[in-house]
């Protein structure tokens, strides 16, 4: 299974859960938030975590979501310099947790 | 034609059979027409045509595919993408024309609005014709200016009913004011019944909006332009030879007459862009995009085209279409110490890091306007800087990121003198963009 993880930033609290629960893909920012470094992964081991980390934290803010394969690659986000967010959809999200 | 309501001046009108919009030519798209007041239903049928429901949407697609639209509103994305997310997505979509200019200095969407109500909702039922819609909203400000632009749209919407025009329904939403509460996000969030204010699935919504449905939001200048396109065909459209087609542009800053809206052509540089607004050299500085925008030094810009392949090869970005002049004399990192601190306190107060981070980027330029920055505080305002972009669930965080980069780049010669504490000449000059002081509290998201 092919996933990718992204923290919702409106509902992240810095509880730091997630980076315990899988410390390879989320690290902790200056103050204290949920980052996360790797947002992409395909191995079960690695699959487990995430979804445990996504499962640990208190406000549902880190969304592990599943990429069907053959559907197309994920949007690239935060690549815009100012004014509102840019349209885009990713394709095949489940919608997890 | 030159585009202002507050001001009037007699224009020369561009002669006929002229392109539309070139090079530092008064632009004759979506600003042509009376001057002043609302064009009515009758003169806007005579002047473009009776907008035809398309023979086959299929074609009318590719047309506005081939046509390269991108938005208008800030985020520059394609509207072809845009609108098919929502087409191929599962149930009906929600056509939301964003009407809330947040940005303190722009008045284009107001402008055209209130001046051609006509083709921006001829646009809007074309993009609802795209991908299925029944319903439009229009949604603007509270403000004076954004009741006085739901107004104009009102009653274009009235006159269009009492001519029998096979229109979607229209609905007017007007929201709260705030800088982020324009952000399209959040403007569907409000439509749908929450609040202003910018949402995580934000880059999603074509697919899947606040309401569960697929959510086109795009903004008042986009849907007129695809009026526009609707009435002329590609032919019409690839008239005013540039890939993106004109664009409205507001003044702002040291310009003959701040607030003045101006329709310039796709290849218009932003010399003749600066022609226009009083100025025959290059300033020392220009602010483009927004207040959130980018800085570009005066001589670059001169040369620069106003699109996005021109902008993009200097850093910027066409943005809302703000132009803001620095005069020599003023000092630009005053300016945007001022422009960081607003912004600052505009944040919707979500994403921990642009509540945590963006005051103390505020604190950093401040000081560093005013002298009391040394290179280790400039090293730690550009990593702070660094650290917010990507972090919010808008682009708010990042674009602060961007002006001030964009400052510290274009200002460098100045950052050196501000960093040996030397004085500045600027220190004296007055204020030269009108940055609205602090929000009023308590701030409201319904």
């Amino acid at each position: 299974m092919r996933y990718v993880l992204r923290i919702d930033p409106t509902r992240c609290r810095g509880h730091a859960v997630c980076a315990l629960f899988h410390p390879d893909a989320i690290e902790l920012d200056r103050w204290g938030y949920g980052q996360v470094v790797e947002p992409e992964g395909d191995d079960r081991r690695s699959a487990r975590r995430a979804a445990r980390a996504a499962a640990a934290c208190p406000n549902g803010a880190l969304l592990m979501m599943e990429v069907v394969e053959g559907t197309g690659a994920v949007h690239p986000e935060g690549t815009s310099a100012g004014g509102p967010a840019e349209e885009g959809h990713m394709a095949g999200e489940s919608g997890l947790p | 034609m030159i585009g202002t309501t507050a001001t009037p001046r007699a224009v020369p009108e561009a002669p006929a059979g002229r392109t539309a919009g070139g090079p530092g030519e008064p632009g004759t798209r979506l600003l042509a027409g009376p001057a002043t007041g609302a064009e009515a239903l009758a003169a806007h049928v005579a002047r473009l045509g009776p907008l035809a429901p398309p023979a086959r949407l299929a074609t009318l697609r590719d047309t506005v595919e081939a046509s390269g639209l991108r938005g208008r509103g800030g985020g520059g994305f394609p509207s072809a993408r845009k609108l098919e997310a929502a087409r191929l997505a599962p149930g009906e979509p929600v056509v939301i024309v964003n009407a809330a200019e947040s940005e303190p200095a722009s008045r284009k969407d107001h402008v055209l609005g209130t001046r051609r109500p006509h083709l921006v909702l001829d646009g809007a039922a074309t993009a609802a014709a795209l991908v299925g819609a029944s319903e439009v909203v229009v949604h603007a400000h509270r403000n004076q200016a954004g009741t006085a632009l739901l107004q104009a749209v009102d009653r274009a919407a009235e006159e269009r009913r009492a001519a029998g025009m096979a229109d979607p329904r229209w609905r007017l939403s007007s929201g709260p004011d705030g800088y982020v509460s324009g952000e399209a996000s959040a403007v569907a969030s409000f439509v749908d019944g929450g609040e202003a204010r910018p949402r995580f699935s934000g880059n999603r919504m074509a697919a899947r909006g606040p309401s569960g449905r697929p959510t086109v939001v795009l903004n008042a200048e986009t849907v007129a332009h695809l009026g526009y396109l609707a009435h002329v065909g590609l032919e019409g459209w690839w008239a005013a030879d540039s890939p993106d087609g004109p664009r409205l542009v507001t003044l702002a800053g040291s310009v003959a007459d701040r607030g003045e809206v101006l329709e310039v052509g796709g290849r218009a540089t932003l010399g003749d862009i600066l022609t226009r607004g009083g100025w025959s050299a290059p300033p020392a500085a220009v602010l483009v995009g927004g207040f959130a925008g980018t800085w570009i030094d005066g001589p670059t810009a001169w040369w620069t085209r106003f699109d996005h392949p021109g902008l993009e090869r200097v850093g910027g970005r066409p943005g809302c279409g703000l132009v803001a002049v620095l005069p020599a004399g003023a000092c630009g990192l005053a300016e945007t110490a001022r422009l960081v601190r607003y912004l600052a306190g505009q944040s919707a107060g979500q994403c921990g890091p642009c509540v945590l981070g963006l005051p103390g980027v505020a604190d950093g330029v401040e000081a560093l306007a005013a002298g009391r920055l040394r290179r280790r505080g400039l090293r730690r305002l550009e990593a702070l800087s660094a650290s917010v972009v990507g972090r919010g669930a808008c682009s708010h965080p990042d674009g602060v990121a961007h002006l001030v980069a964009s400052a510290l780049r274009v200002f460098a010669d100045d950052v050196d003198r501000h960093l040996a504490g030397g004085s500045c000449d600027g220190a004296t000059h007055p204020p030269v963009l009108d940055v609205p002081a602090d929000r009023p509290t308590p701030v409201h998201w319904r």
